[in-house]
C-alpha cells in the first residue's frame, strides 16, 4: 500500500506498522508490547506521514471483515431451520446472533477506541477526528452493511420477542390475565400468563434477562433505534387497539382516560427495559432526542419521553377513530354517555380529525335516522340529544351546526314536526320531557333577535374557526346552542309554532271544559319569555276567555237560582265563551237542537246580553259535552257524558219512543248517515234497538245485556278526529284559496306581473292574521307553478298572466 | 265636484270631510284600513265580471275591470277603469273613469262617467264592489235622459246597429 515510498523507508518502518496495527486490532496478543515501544512505533509512523493511514486501514479492515464474514454469519445464525423451533428457542437464537455479532466486532470497536484515545492525546503527533468521530464512522459502516436491507426474519423475531417480553413485563407489573389473549389458561391446564408456557417451563425471568442483554448489545452497537423502533411501534399500536376494543367499545358511561394513562405508564416501564442501556450508553448517542433539551438530565429519559408522546398520540388517535364510529350511539345515549363525550373531546383536541368526525356523523345521521321508518318524535329526541352532546364536545358549536344540517333539512319535510315539537314543549308528548324542562329553564334565550338561518351557504365551504367564533357576535348567535331556538328555527319562523301552539291550546281548553287553566297559564307565561309578549297575545286572550266564561257562568247561575221555583231552567247550561277573533277557526257542523235545549240557550243568551251590553252569543251546538241520566222502564243509567248530538238524539226519544232515520235526520238537520253512526252508541248501550224498516225504538225493559259502569265516559268508536279546531292543512288550504283570489284579481286588473311583484303585492294588501300568515317567496313560487300546471295561469319569460279563456 | 259638496243631500258627508281635512294623517291611516278591508271583501265575494286591485303600492289608486253583462250588447267586451280615492273617502266619492274607451250614452270621450251614485247620490255605505256593479249595470241600462254622448244615445234605440258600431269601435 505504500510501495511508492518504499525506497525511502527505513528498515524499522514495517515493524512499527505491524506493532501499531496489532495493538489496535488484537490488544490481547500484543499485550507484551510495552507502551513505550508502541509510542516509538507511532512516532516513527507519524514522522513518515503514515499517521492518517492507520485510521483508514482500521476502518477498511473492519468493513471488509464485516462484509465477507460477520454479516453473512449473523444472517445465517438468525435463519437457522425454524420449523421445529419453539418460541423460546427462537428468542435464544436471536440473542445468540447478536452476541456473536458483538463478539466479532468488539476487537475493531476496541481498536477504534484506542486509536481515538491516541488521537485525542495527540500521541506521536497523531491527529484525527478523535474517539467520538471514529465511533460515529464505524457505526455508520456497521449500520450500512448489516442493515442495508434488514430481512423480514429479523423484524419478525424482534417483534415476537418484544411482544413476549411485553407480556411478561405487564404480568409482573400486575396487569393480571389481561396482557395477551393467547396467554389465557387453555383447556390443557394453566399456562404461565406471561410466557404462555406450562408453569414448570416458565421462562419469564429468562426472557427479561435476555431482553436486558439484547438491549445492551444493541445499544453498544448503536443499533437500538434501527432494530427496535418499528417493532415497538407496531406492538404499542396493536396493544392499545386491542385493549381499547376490549374495554371501551360500546361502553360510554365511564371515562377511560385516567385508566389508560395508568396503563400507559406501566407500558413505559417496559419501554424503559427495551431502551434501558441507552441511558447508560456513553455520551454522544445518535438518537436525535439526545440533542433534545427535553428537560431530562440524560438522553435515555429523553428517548422515553419521546416514546411517551408517541404512545399518547397513538392512544388519542385510536380512541378518536373508535368513538367516531360509535358517535351516533353515544349521542343517542346522552347524557348517560357524557364521560365518553368528555374523553372524546380531550382526544379530539390532540388529533386533527374533526373533519373525519363531521363526515362520519353526518352520514350516520342519514343512514340511521333520516328515513321514513323513524318516527318524527324519535328524530326530534335524537336531535335534542345531539344538541346537548355536541355542545359539550365542541363549545364553538361548529360541529353541531354542520353535522345537524341534514336533520334540520329532513325535519322540514315532515308534516308533523311542528305538532311534535309543540307537544313536547308543553309536556304532552309521552316520554319526552326534555323540551318541557328546557322551556322552564331559568335563563331563557329570547327568540326575538333570532334570524332565520341562511340556507344557501354550503357547510363544506364554511371553515371552522373556533377562536374567531368566540369573539364574533353574529357568528356565535348563528351557532346558537339553545335547544328551543334551534328547534324553532328549523322552519325559520316562530309564527308557525305559535299558531300550532294556539291550536293545541284551543283543543286542550275545549276538551277539558272545566275552566282549569293553571297549567296552560304557566306554559303561556314560559312561552312568552321565549317568543315575546306580543306573539302570545292571542293565547292570553284565549285564557282570559276561559276565566271570563267561568265568571259569567257563575253570575248567570246565581241569577237563575234567585228565580222562583217554577221558573228554574229545566237544564243546567254552562258555556265556554270564546272571542272568535282570537281562537283558531272551529269546525263547522250544522245541527238542530231539541226545543228544550235551544230554549235554555236562548235564556242563557238573554242573560248574557244583559250582563254584557252590546254583545251576544253565537252558539256552536255541535261542540261541548252533555251529562245526562236516562230513566228506562226497569233501569236507570246515570251520569253519562256524551257529545251534544248523542244527547239530542236520545232527547227526541223522550217525546216519541219510535223514530225512523228520515224523521230523526229531519228534526236534527243532520245527514242520515251521520245519524245512523251516532245511533250506534245507544244501540251498544242497549237503550235503543233497530226494528224492521229502519225504525228505532227504546228498549224500555228486558235488556239482557250487562249494564254499563256508572259514570262511564261514552265515546263512540268512530269519533272522527279529536280536534275541535280545523287542522293545519285545512287552514292552509283556506289561506291558499284567499291568496289565489288576490292573485287572480291583481292579474285581471294589472294584466302581467313578475313573481316578485306578486309577492310584494300580497305582502302589502293581504291582511294577515292568525289564520292567514305570510307566504314566503319560495312557497308562492311553488304555488304559482302548480297553478300553471293546472292551466289556471300562464307564465312566460318570468311574467305571469291569466289565460284568455278565464274572462 | 265642489258644487256636489254644497248639495243639501250631501250635508253629512261635507261635515265629515271637513273633519277629515283637519284630521290629517291619522285619517289617512283609517282610510287605508277601510280600503284594505274593501279589497278583502271584494276578493272574498267572488263576483264574476267585476274585479279591482290597487295599481301599485299606493292603496289610493286602483285599476278596475268590468266585463259586459250577459244578454246586453256589451257581452264579451272587457273594460278597464281607474279608481282614485280621495283622502276623505268614504265620505267623499272616489273618482272613477274608463281607461278603455267606451261607447256609451253616459260616458264621454275622456272616459268620464255620469252616474248619480258617483256624484250627488254618493254615500259612505257604498264601496268599490257596489260602484263596479253599478257601472256594470249602467252599461246595459243607460240613462238616455241626460246623455254625455248624444250619438250613442240616439243609436241606442236600434240595438243591432248599436252593437255593430260598438264592436267595430271597441279597442282594447
Amino acid at each position: 500500500m505504500n510501495s511508492g515510498q518504499s525506497l525511502a523507508v527505513p528498515r524499522e518502518l514495517p515493524a512499527a506498522w505491524d506493532a501499531v496495527t496489532a495493538a489496535l486490532v488484537s490488544p490481547a496478543s500484543s499485550g507484551a508490547l510495552s507502551e513505550e515501544s508502541l509510542s516509538k512505533a507511532l512516532d516513527l509512523l507519524c514522522r513518515h506521514n503514515l499517521g492518517p493511514w492507520v485510521e483508514g486501514w482500521l476502518l477498511e479492515t473492519m468493513q471488509v471483515r464485516l462484509t465477507s464474514t460477520v454479516a453473512p454469519e449473523f444472517w445465517a445464525g438468525l435463519e437457522q431451520p425454524e420449523n421445529e423451533l419453539e418460541e423460546r428457542d427462537r428468542a435464544r437464537i436471536l440473542l445468540g446472533a447478536f452476541r456473536t455479532l458483538l463478539a466479532r466486532l468488539e476487537p475493531f470497536l476496541g481498536g477504534l477506541e484506542r486509536l481515538g484515545a491516541w488521537q485525542d492525546e495527540g500521541r506521536g503527533g497523531l491527529c484525527g477526528p478523535g474517539a467520538p468521530g471514529l465511533r460515529e464512522r464505524a457505526f455508520s459502516v456497521i449500520r450500512a452493511i448489516l442493515l442495508f436491507s434488514p430481512s423480514a426474519v429479523l423484524q419478525e423475531r424482534v417483534l415476537e420477542f418484544y411482544s413476549r417480553t411485553f407480556a411478561v413485563h405487564m404480568i409482573q407489573e400486575g396487569e393480571g390475565g389481561e396482557g395477551e389473549g393467547e396467554g389465557l389458561p387453555g383447556p390443557d391446564g394453566a399456562l404461565c400468563p406471561g410466557c404462555a408456557a406450562p408453569p414448570q417451563q416458565c421462562w419469564c425471568q429468562e426472557a427479561l434477562e435476555q431482553l436486558q442483554e439484547l438491549s445492551h448489545i444493541l445499544s453498544r452497537l448503536q443499533l437500538l433505534e434501527r432494530v427496535s423502533s418499528e417493532a415497538v411501534t407496531s406492538i404499542l399500536h396493536r396493544l392499545i387497539e386491542q385493549r381499547m376494543e376490549r374495554r371501551c367499545r360500546g361502553e360510554y358511561e365511564s371515562s377511560f382516560l385516567s385508566d389508560f394513562q395508568e396503563w400507559l405508564e406501566r407500558v413505559l416501564g417496559w419501554l424503559s427495559r427495551v431502551f434501558v442501556s441507552e441511558t447508560r450508553a456513553p455520551c454522544g448517542t445518535m438518537a436525535p432526542a439526545g440533542a433534545d433539551s427535553g428537560g431530562a438530565g440524560h438522553p435515555g429519559s429523553a428517548v422515553l419521553q419521546r416514546w411517551r408522546c408517541h404512545m399518547h398520540q397513538f392512544f388519542c388517535r385510536i380512541y378518536v377513530n373508535m368513538r367516531i364510529e360509535e358517535l351516533f350511539s353515544i349521542i343517542r345515549d346522552f347524557p348517560e354517555s357524557k364521560p365518553a363525550i368528555e374523553d372524546l373531546k380531550f382526544c379530539l383536541d390532540r388529533t386533527s380529525q374533526r373533519q373525519q368526525l363531521l363526515t362520519s356523523l353526518k352520514s350516520a345521521f342519514e343512514t340511521r335516522l333520516l328515513h321514513p321508518g323513524v318516527h318524527t318524535s324519535d328524530i326530534i329526541t335524537v336531535y335534542i340529544s345531539a344538541i346537548k352532546a355536541l355542545r359539550e364536545l365542541d363549545p364553538s358549536m361548529v360541529i353541531l351546526q354542520v353535522a345537524c344540517q341534514p336533520i334540520r333539512k329532513y325535519l322540514r319535510t315532515r308534516e308533523d314536526t311542528v305538532r311534535q315539537i309543540v307537544a313536547s314543549l308543553t309536556g304532552d308528548a309521552e316520554g319526552c320531557s326534555d323540551l318541557a324542562n328546557e322551556l322552564s329553564r331559568a335563563d331563557p334565550v329570547t327568540l326575538e333577535t333570532q334570524d332565520s338561518e341562511d340556507e344557501g351557504s354550503d357547510p363544506e365551504e364554511w371553515t371552522p374557526d373556533p377562536t374567531d367564533a368566540l369573539t364574533d357576535k353574529t357568528g356565535s348567535k348563528r351557532r346558537s346552542s339553545d335547544i328551543i331556538s334551534l328547534l324553532v328555527s328549523i322552519y325559520g319562523s316562530k309564527e308557525i309554532f305559535i299558531d300550532e301552539y294556539r291550536t293545541v291550546l284551543a283543543d286542550r281548553l275545549l276538551h277539558q271544559l272545566n275552566y282549569n287553566t293553571a297549567r296552560e297559564i304557566r306554559n303561556v307565561e314560559l312561552l312568552k319569555l321565549r317568543f315575546g309578549e306580543s306573539h302570545m297575545h292571542y293565547c292570553e286572550v284565549m285564557l282570559k276567555d276561559v276565566a271570563d266564561s267561568r265568571r259569567i257562568n257563575a253570575n248567570i247561575r246565581e241569577e237563575e237560582s234567585r228565580l222562583p221555583e217554577e221558573e228554574q231552567p229545566p237544564l243546567l247550561l254552562s258555556a265556554m265563551i270564546l272571542s272568535s277573533e282570537f281562537w283558531p277557526p272551529l269546525k263547522e257542523e250544522k245541527m238542530e237542537l231539541p226545543p228544550l235545549v235551544s230554549q235554555a240557550m236562548e235564556a242563557y243568551t238573554h242573560r248574557y246580553e244583559k250582563l254584557k251590553a252590546m254583545r251576544t252569543l253565537s252558539w256552536k251546538p255541535h261542540l261541548g259535552s252533555v251529562t245526562l241520566d236516562i230513566e228506562l222502564g226497569d233501569r236507570t243509567l246515570t251520569n253519562l257524558s256524551v257529545s251534544p248530538i248523542h244527547a239530542a238524539i236520545i232527547l227526541h226519544f223522550q217525546d216519541k219512543s219510535c223514530w225512523s232515520l228520515e224523521e230523526l235526520s229531519g228534526v236534527l238537520g243532520v245527514p242520515q248517515e251521520m245519524v245512523r253512526r251516532k245511533l250506534a252508541l245507544w244501540q251498544q248501550q242497549g237503550v235503543l234497538k233497530e226494528e224492521a224498516g229502519g225504525r228505532y225504538s227504546v228498549l224500555e225493559t228486558g235488556a239482557s245485556r250487562e249494564r254499563p259502569e256508572r259514570g262511564v265516559l261514552l265515546i263512540d268508536s268512530d269519533e272522527e278526529g279529536d280536534s275541535n279546531t280545523t287542522t293545519q292543512s285545512e287552514q292552509r288550504e283556506e289561506k291558499l284559496q284567499l291568496f289565489w283570489a288576490y292573485i287572480q284579481a291583481m292579474l285581471t286588473n294589472l294584466e302581467t306581473m313578475t313573481l316578485e311583484r306578486i309577492h310584494s303585492m300580497l305582502r302589502m294588501f293581504v291582511a294577515t292574521g292568525p289564520v292567514v300568515t305570510e307566504m314566503d317567496v319560495n312557497e308562492l313560487q311553488a304555488f304559482l307553478q302548480r297553478k300553471v300546471r293546472d292551466h289556471q295561469l300562464i307564465v312566460s319569460a318570468g311574467v305571469y298572466r291569466l289565460p284568455k279563456s278565464n274572462h | 265636484m265642489a258644487s256636489q259638496n254644497m248639495d243639501p243631500a250631501a250635508a253629512t258627508s261635507t261635515a265629515a270631510l271637513k273633519g277629515s281635512d283637519t284630521g290629517g294623517s291619522a285619517a289617512r291611516g283609517s282610510v287605508s284600513k277601510r280600503l284594505q278591508q274593501e279589497l278583502m271583501t271584494l276578493m272574498m265575494s267572488g263576483d264574476k265580471g267585476i274585479s279591482a286591485f290597487p295599481e301599485s303600492d299606493n292603496l289610493f289608486k286602483w285599476i278596475g275591470t268590468i266585463d259586459g253583462a250577459q244578454g246586453t250588447v256589451y257581452e264579451g267586451l272587457r273594460y278597464k277603469l281607474s279608481l282614485e280615492f280621495p283622502s276623505g273617502y268614504p265620505y267623499k266619492a272616489p273618482r272613477v273613469k274608463f281607461i278603455t274607451s267606451c261607447f256609451h250614452p253616459n260616458v264621454d270621450e275622456n272616459g268620464f262617467i255620469c252616474l248619480d251614485i258617483l256624484k250627488e247620490k254618493w254615500s259612505a255605505l257604498y264601496d268599490v264592489r257596489s260602484i263596479l256593479l253599478s257601472i256594470q249595470s249602467l252599461l246595459g241600462e243607460p240613462n238616455n235622459e241626460s246623455p254625455m254622448n248624444a250619438t250613442a244615445a240616439e243609436l241606442w234605440e236600434n240595438q243591432g246597429a248599436y252593437k255593430a258600431h260598438l264592436h267595430a269601435t271597441y279597442k282594447k
